[in-house]
């Protein structure tokens, strides 16, 4: 039981980095559903290039970068050139999972997965109480993703540049008669997305684990997607989601380790999943903000 | 003082612009407009729908790049399509629709939309309403800070508009029509504020409809017609009436010959539509129905005033069948159809001209014979088997339109391609068939030119003389008492008063802000 609250950390962190980049497209009014691509881009570039530096933090550098232009890729296809922000969307998490996939093996001729020596730095070895080992083995960056949250509410609810991405997101013309390029806005929206992105990737493969495998974030993306939508796009909503999801992750880890014996293994997969949906019907009993949410989108077409 | 006179004998005007000329595909929006307004008056712009005005006034605010021609402010020429430059020269709008995001607190879309300098990019939320305490003392005060947008009262928001449009220090306010969605008692409250402001020295440009409204406020006049400026800035002394609608409306005045509708006659006074103690949920939208109780006889026409947002649509859609009823009767003709679905209640003469003609009133990309036929497609012809002749359809479908001159190149263009005034047409042309006995008609005339808008007004009262019953439901009060029988005022979902023609502006004014007499 110790292990639960580290396996929910774990499993948590990279959901919760990945749905603050999803709470910042979607107040943009970007439906972005590119999240898993650039979870998995950011995953694979880490330990490609860390493994070539040596060096976690250039590997992680060049994940951010790597997602910076696949982002503004996906905001010059979907803005300049119009077109749908679903399928755009699918389409770069197509281009992430055959992309890093197809890279594995024309880099390091291999297929399925390749280990690392790289990881990120631990500074926490271990916190024992009387019990025994309650936190153990957490890499740095889930220690500061409740930082990262912080920082993500403090831009997206108290400053001048969240007030303007939300109302574009929300209602174009307002930003637009009050001189903001609503373009540009979501450029922007869509470049911190997928910086945000690249540290969810670079947790799951350098700070949980010390290897890439093809598909290794396993829909992870689309999950971090429901959590911004459970979380009514409030970034701290969107982060208790994440973290709800990551705590069914480790019970569905942690039941597989003592209860394999008697109960089918695709059961205790199933976990999880079987949890997300309870917790979406849940939410949607709980709130009446998120059906405001989807009437006010219906204000995104714009007068003329 | 805005514009200190800096060449002593020509004073610079406030706003100037030169030949500006805007196209949207093969339409010409504006064209070769020249246009100077002196600072410190109150300048009325008029013309009918689509005749210009809004784009004349985008152009000018920054939200609309022009094709030719340049704009100055102060003298000053500012680049084409920045809204931002605008502001900063001293030029702030308020939009025909509101343009604050209705998620938004007060403070917050203040914040967002004041063009204000220096402003910190990180901001506490008791600092933020520290600031803006001022700027909405009158308005209601700090406790309204925290409000959400969309909880406001229509007349509030277009208050806010202005607070915000000031609040960067604005020298030059232009308002694209202000009142369209406004009491009569907010108008004047409106009104008296912009002479305020003239006072200080603030240069007015406003968009408006209505003559009587330019005469209340305006000193100079200019008039739009086709995209082109066909009466210059002149002083309202200078003017009359029957000159200004002639430049609105222009020479060759294009008569619609009547229609002579032939609706099931009914010589006795007879019961068409009749609600009784009728509630229903409230939508997302819109507020439900609290016990309503009306009756439309035949030959008559029952007008329903209120300011939008109280309940009209959910009336509407209620009376349709499109809305379920929680409690109370709904009978037509004097059989209980409340539980009845739409194509019943079609088929027992109800017709309907739904508020927003492009997305409820017809199909936008359906060919225009499969809109006009659409009610003929309901439950007739229930002896012969199922099938239809598309020859037969589309031949009627052009005659009847031609009969309600709808102006179109085939019956097999979509319906989307018709300019506002033809899809009203081809709506009535559906909806005005043999059959009718109760017409429910939700601002009919709403965006439509002069023409376009005479000819819904004499269709509805001819419909009336032919003995069916016509609802009414419009915000402008002008047209309701010109056409209605009885009139019923809505607000909050209920029915609060009562009147009979002649109408007392101000007694249904009072009783459209739910102010208890």
């Amino acid at each position: 039981m110790e292990q639960i609250l580290a396996t929910t950390l774990r499993s948590a962190a990279p959901l919760v980095l990945v749905a603050t980049a999803g709470v910042f497209a979607f107040r943009a009014g970007i439906f972005h559903l590119g999240l898993e691509g650039l979870m998995i881009t950011g995953a694979f570039t880490t330990v490609a290039v860390g493994d070539a530096t040596g060096s976690v933090e250039l590997g992680i550098l060049a994940a951010v970068g790597v997602n910076l232009a696949l982002s503004a890729l996906y905001w010059w296809v979907i803005g300049p050139l119009g077109a749908n922000v679903i399928i755009a969307g699918l389409g770069l998490t197509s281009i992430g999972l055959g992309g890093t996939a197809f890279a594995l093996g024309a880099i390091f001729d291999t297929r399925g997965s390749i280990f690392t020596d790289v990881v990120l730095p631990r500074p926490v070895r271990g916190i024992t109480s009387g019990a025994g080992v309650i936190i153990s083995d957490l890499s740095i960056l889930v220690w500061i993703t409740p930082l990262i949250v912080l920082a993500a509410w403090v831009v997206l609810r108290r400053s001048r540049f969240g007030l303007r991405l939300a109302a574009v997101g929300e209602y174009p013309f307002s930003a637009r008669s009050a001189g903001v390029n609503p373009s540009i806005v979501r450029l922007q929206a869509l470049l911190i997305s997928g910086s945000l992105c690249a540290l969810g990737g670079a947790e799951l493969s350098v700070g949980a684990l010390r290897n890439f495998t093809e598909n290794m974030t396993n829909g992870r993306g689309f999950i971090a997607f429901v959590a911004v939508i459970f979380g009514a796009w409030h970034p701290i909503g969107a982060a208790l989601a994440g973290l709800f999801f990551g705590f069914a992750d480790a019970i569905g880890i942690q039941s597989q380790i003592n209860i394999t014996e008697r109960v089918p293994r695709e059961f205790v997969l199933m976990i999880p999943f079987v949890l997300t949906i309870f917790a979406v019907w849940l939410g949607g009993l709980w709130r009446r903000r998120s059906l405001e949410a989807e009437a006010g989108y219906a204000e995104l077409r714009e007068p003329d | 003082m805005t514009a200190p006179s800096r060449s002593a004998p020509a004073e610079t005007p406030a706003v100037r612009c030169r030949s500006l000329g805007v196209s949207f595909g093969t339409v010409q929006a504006l064209r070769e407009v020249s246009l100077d307004l002196a600072p410190g008056r109150i300048h009325a712009l008029v013309g009918q729908n689509g005749a210009g005005k809004t784009t004349l006034a985008k152009v000018l605010g920054g939200l609309q790049a022009p094709q030719t021609g340049d704009v100055y402010i102060d003298g000053r020429r500012i680049p084409p399509g920045d809204v931002r430059a605008a502001q900063i020269a001293g030029l702030a709008m308020v939009h025909q629709h509101f343009s604050l995001p209705p998620s938004f607190t007060v403070a917050e879309a203040l914040e967002l939309t004041a063009a204000r300098k220096g402003g910190r990019s990180f901001f506490r939320r008791s600092e933020l309403h520290r600031q803006w305490q001022n700027e909405v003392a009158e308005l209601g005060g700090p406790t309204m800070l925290s409000t959400r947008i969309r909880d406001l009262p229509v007349e509030t928001r277009q208050s806010l508009e202005i607070v915000r449009a000031l609040a960067g220090d604005a020298r030059i306010l232009l308002l694209d029509e202000p009142t369209a969605l406004l009491t009569p008692a907010a108008i004047d409250q409106l009104f008296e504020r912009l002479l305020r402001l003239r006072d200080e020295g603030v240069t007015i440009l406003i968009v408006l409809h209505k003559l009587r409204e330019v005469a209340a406020v305006a000193e100079t006049v200019s008039v739009l017609r086709d995209g082109e400026l066909v009466l210059g800035p002149r002083e309202m002394a200078e003017v009359s009436e029957g000159l200004l609608s002639d430049a609105i409306v222009g020479p060759a005045f294009g008569t619609d010959r009547t229609i002579s509708m032939a609706p099931a006659v009914k010589p006795t006074q007879e019961t068409l539509l009749e609600l009784v103690g009728l509630s229903s949920r409230e939508s997302a939208f819109e507020l439900g129905l609290d016990e309503i109780n009306l009756r439309v006889e035949s030959g008559e026409i029952v007008g329903i005033a209120g300011v939008e947002g109280n309940g009209q649509r959910s009336l509407v859609s209620v009376i349709a069948g499109l809305a379920p009823v929680a409690e109370g009767t709904m009978r037509l003709g004097g059989v209980d159809a409340t539980r009845t679905g739409p194509a019943g209640r079609r088929q027992r003469g109800l017709r309907l001209v739904p508020f927003d003609r492009n997305t409820e009133g017809i199909s936008r990309s359906a060919p225009l014979w499969l809109n006009q036929s659409a009610l003929r497609l309901v439950g007739r012809h229930r002896w012969r088997l199922p099938l239809i002749s598309l020859r037969q359809y589309k031949r009627q479908a052009a005659e009847d339109m031609d009969t309600w001159r709808v102006r179109y190149d085939t019956v097999a263009q979509p319906a989307e391609s018709l300019s506002g005034g033809n899809v009203q047409r081809l709506i009535l042309s559906r909806e005005l068939s043999p059959g009718l006995e109760v017409l429910v008609a939700a601002q009919p005339t709403r965006g439509l030119d002069f023409s376009a808008t005479d000819f819904v007004r004499r269709s509805l009262r001819e419909l009336r003389d032919g003995g069916a019953g016509v609802l009414l439901i419009s915000s402008d009060l002008d047209e309701l008492f010109e056409l209605s029988d009885r009139l019923l005022v809505m607000y909050g979902g209920r029915i609060v008063a009562r009147f009979d023609a002649p109408y007392d502006r101000r007694a249904v004014g009072d009783a459209m802000t739910g102010a208890q007499r």
